[in-house]
């Protein structure tokens, strides 16, 4: 009886990991309606109508692995100053309360970059937080990838 | 009339082993009786079993849940033609992609000081000895 209640509290813990993993791309979503925001949704319905092969505008750089296991990008910007400061805030309390890795933090002149994953198993996370002057954009990229992909995008 | 009767009872032969199949049949009666049917289960079986038919029908429910969210997902794409689509992944995907350079462009230009310094360091060490 006690392992069949372990059991099912282990399933319902499975459940609310996989409910949890969505709530993030679902905690943007918010953005969609809200004013001086411009907010842009991408699914995986989307991306594969497209088609997977990617035109490479950066020398040395491949995205086709990485944009072949995206399940949603949501890019959303602001450049009105109360909505870009919400807009910061929001991304970094959610980063905080998910307990995000920092993975880079970039800081030149008028700009600041700053990204932040929450990979595991079933599901990645990727948020790049990005500020110049009064003008912030999140992009969140979301789907089934590791750590490794993201890495090998970029130029050895 | 009823002891003309008994006295033919009487008379009449019993079959050999009668006794012993009556008392196995009788036995076996007693044996179906004691089956247990399927409400007399022991309560924690039965609370198991409404607990797995419980979950079954959420875990049910949360599929076909999940299923209609993907199709308003899709609903919300921001834009119709793919083409474009494909165009802005592209875009945030080399953002992503230059910071990321940037940042391991910094990370080697610090790891090359650091080995600089560690292999004169090293030198400066031998030179003492």
């Amino acid at each position: 009886m006690r392992r069949t209640i372990i059991t099912l509290l282990c399933c319902v813990c499975c459940t609310m990991t996989c409910m949890t993993a969505q709530a993030q791309v679902k905690a943007f979503e918010k953005y969609s309606d809200a004013k001086n925001v411009t907010y842009v949704y991408i699914s995986q319905f989307m991306l594969k109508l497209a088609g997977l092969k990617a035109t490479p505008s950066l020398p040395g750089v491949n995205t086709t692995n990485l944009m072949s296991k995206l399940d949603c990008i949501q890019i959303i910007s602001s450049e009105e100053k109360n909505a870009a400061l919400k807009l910061k805030a929001d991304t970094q309390g959610i980063v905080q309360k998910e307990k995000y890795g920092l993975l880079l933090q970039v800081s030149e002149e008028d700009e600041k970059v700053d990204i932040y994953y929450s990979i595991d198993k079933k599901h990645g996370v990727v948020i790049m937080l990005t500020q110049e002057n009064n003008e912030v954009t999140v992009i969140i990229f979301s789907g089934k990838f590791t750590l490794e992909d993201v890495i090998k995008m970029v130029n050895k | 009339m009823d002891e003309l009767n008994l006295k033919d009872l009487e008379r009449i032969p019993i079959p050999e082993g009668l006794e012993k199949r009556l008392s196995e049949k009788i036995d076996e009666w007693e044996q179906a009786e004691k089956k247990p049917h399927f409400f007399s289960f022991n309560k924690p079986l039965r609370h198991v079993s409404v607990a797995a038919s419980i979950a079954l029908v959420l875990g049910l429910g949360y599929i076909l849940l999940q299923q209609k969210v993907s199709i308003n997902l899709a609903e919300q794409d921001t834009y119709r033609d793919p083409a474009i689509a494909k165009r802005e992944a592209e875009r945030a995907l080399n953002l992503l992609a230059s910071n990321l350079n940037r940042g391991m462009e910094q990370m080697k230009k610090a790891k090359d000081i650091s080995d600089k310094t560690e292999h004169t360091l090293n030198k400066q060490l031998k030179s003492w000895k």
